[in-house]
């Protein structure tokens, strides 16, 4: 089976230093895989240079079979509705209503009628564990977990094949970081979903994930289970997995 | 039995609708689902789904199928799906549990005409309530700088002094030459008919120093530095700074307010009066030009004809206007939610609320320096 996202030694500078130098790897169908690496090694770099928000110096990237710094500008929209993304805050756009942002997708990207959008939007909001009287707030006044799952909904909107997460738990409590975890899951185990998680969370990293890839100093320095990566001999990764508080026996 | 365009194949067996669902339900599919589920013709006893014929199913199409069937008044313990493919299945699971909450509608509540109005009337009342209520914060914080005036943010104060008042001189030096010229011109037009032409200096140098170099100043300065203040504050409000200073043990109030409100009263009658001047000399310009009035005649008469006391009226305009721009913009600036509209929304609130106040003002003033019999 062919892999869904494909990195291809990728070199990235902001000036003269070099962010990324020659990062490879690739995920497959349905994976739930995690990036994680020390604040500063070009995590989030990473994720726009999928998306195609940040063009790296050297490399491929091709996602979902497209090459997408070769793609033409049809191809590179073809394939936005094909992936959604979840920003770190949630990006939801401040003038609308909740319910109005997860239509934005639908009103620019389909010719559903609104008779089709309103109740879709409703039932995205269900899907992510939304009460229905959200759609009616506006985004200022969520609280940051709802806020999170509002743009889950957004960037769930047109059925896309893969996800990817910047920091889904930063600024949740451990409670509501958990609870947006097992619904990742949920939501990749029943709908077949790909999922490519940037994060610091090592309770996420430990619950949800298939696969972890270790970025450090601009290279994967591990990839594989999440409990393989934890027996790497990597200083950065044995001080990672050490981090948390010694659990009682 | 009917078969709806390739989507759906109905068929009784047992007593029971079989629906065959066929092809690949998708998002981009959804409008001819959805027409082909309408166009079912069900009884509503039992139903039993289908999926041997499913090439593609995600939860858009799940859901509509769910809903449609709920609205035909199904309840969970009619409908069977049988042969479906495992991923499927689970999907079609995951769109029934969580379809339990009844859906929303998108769309936001639209406000009718005495709704709107009366919406309208209660915000003005309560930003009237809270503006005052800010005035009366800022005369205590300002009382308490008295007995410690080394509290007073000089360097802060000087600094806003420079972006309100010294990077304004050009703007409006050359917005009130301009309206200088333009009032000595027209002035000029009708005067000329009657051969008085002298008489452009007394309109134009009352008209300046009275009413037009405070008001057009203020518009200006309103517009300017109002927006600035309110932005710079919201951002900081947005952005947590607020807080972090008021933790620090200091005073937003002093901090922020204060020398913003002493730095452009300070600054406005300087405007006024570089103001009187550019708009005196736009109108001595063109009485040279066009009415054969020598800038020499121009000047001896306005000595004449200028009483000081006009001057006096525009420049004393001045502080009263400023400082409601800067108690509007301050307020307006503390009052940005946490979200990054509301910064846009409260600037543009600052400049009208702003600009109608000093035209309101400037009313109030006329009328009251007439009764007191100052010309």
């Amino acid at each position: 089976m062919k892999p869904v996202l494909e990195i291809e030694s990728v070199v990235a500078r902001f000036g003269a230093e070099k962010v990324h130098d020659g990062v490879s790897f690739s995920v497959q169908r349905g994976e739930v895989v995690a990036l994680i690496g020390a604040s500063g090694t070009g995590k989030s770099v990473l994720l726009k240079e999928i998306i195609g928000l940040v063009r790296p110096a050297a490399g491929r990237i091709r996602l979902l079979g497209t090459d997408v710094w070769e793609a033409s500008a049809a191809e590179l929209n073809e394939l936005r509705r094909r992936f959604g993304m979840l920003f770190q805050d949630g990006a939801l756009f401040s003038s609308l209503s909740v319910a109005e942002n997860i239509a934005v997708p639908f009103r620019e990207n389909t010719d559903l009628p609104m008779d089709i959008i309103a109740p879709l939007c409703g039932f995205k909001l269900a899907l992510v564990g939304l009460p229905p009287d959200t759609g009616r707030k506006t985004p200022a006044q969520l609280s940051g977990g709802m806020r999170k799952r509002a743009a889950l909904a957004r960037a769930l909107a047109l059925e896309p094949e893969i996800l990817f997460l910047d920091e889904p738990t930063s600024g949740l409590d451990p409670v509501g970081a958990r609870a947006f975890d097992t619904l990742v899951r949920v939501l990749s185990d029943s709908l077949g979903l790909t999922v490519f998680i940037v994060t610091h969370d090592l309770d996420t990293l430990l619950s949800i994930i298939d696969r972890a890839i270790v970025l450090s100093a601009g290279k994967v320095i591990a990839d594989g289970p999440v409990s393989a990566v934890m027996k790497s001999g990597d200083r950065w990764i044995r001080d990672y997995f050490s981090a948390r508080a010694p659990q009682p026996a | 039995m009917s078969t709806a365009a390739g989507w759906i194949e109905h068929e009784v067996e047992d007593g029971a609708d079989v629906l065959y669902l066929e092809g690949a339900w998708r998002l981009s599919n959804l409008t001819a689902i959805v027409l082909a589920l309408r166009s079912l013709k069900l009884r509503a006893s039992r139903f039993v789904l289908d999926g041997s014929r499913l090439e593609a199913l995600d939860t858009a199409a799940g859901f509509m199928l769910y809903s449609h069937l709920a609205r035909l008044g199904c309840t969970e313990t009619m409908v069977d799906e049988r042969r479906f493919d495992p991923h499927h299945e689970r999907l079609l699971k995951l769109v029934h549990e969580r379809m339990k909450c009844p859906p929303v509608a998108a769309r936001s509540v639209h406000l009718g005409l005495v709704q709107r109005v009366g919406a309208a009337a209660i915000s003005v009342w309560r930003l009237t309530r809270s503006h005052t209520g800010f005035v009366g914060a800022l005369t205590v914080e300002a009382l308490g700088l008295v007995p410690k005036p080394r509290r007073f943010r000089l360097r802060e104060t000087v600094s806003q002094f420079e972006a309100v008042g010294l990077d304004a001189i050009p703007i409006v030096a050359l917005v009130t030459f301009l309206i200088g010229v333009v009032f000595a011109y027209l002035l000029g037009q009708q005067a000329l008919r009657y051969g008085a032409n002298i008489f452009v200096v007394d309109g134009v140098g009352l008209a300046m120093c009275r009413e037009l170099s405070p008001l057009l100043a203020a518009i200006i300065v309103a517009g300017r530095s109002g927006a600035a203040f309110t932005a710079q504050i919201g951002t900081m409000k947005v952005q947590e700074e607020i807080d972090a200073i008021a933790t620090l043990g200091l005073s937003p109030v002093q901090v922020l307010v204060i020398p913003r409100l002493v730095a452009i009263t300070v600054a406005l009658p300087l405007l006024v009066f570089i103001g009187d001047i550019c708009g005196i000399t736009g109108g001595m310009m063109v009485a040279g030009w066009q009415l054969d009035v020598p800038p020499r005649a121009f000047i001896d008469r306005l000595h004449d004809v200028l009483p000081l006391s006009a001057l006096v009226v525009g420049l004393v305009k001045a502080p009263v206007f400023a400082a409601f721009i800067a108690v509007i913009a301050c307020r307006m600036g503390m009052l940005v939610a946490r979200d990054a509209r509301s910064v846009g929304v409260n600037t543009t609130s600052t400049v009208v609320q702003s600009v109608v106040s000093v035209i309101v003002l400037d009313a109030v003033f006329a009328v009251v320096f007439q009764h007191l019999g100052i010309r």
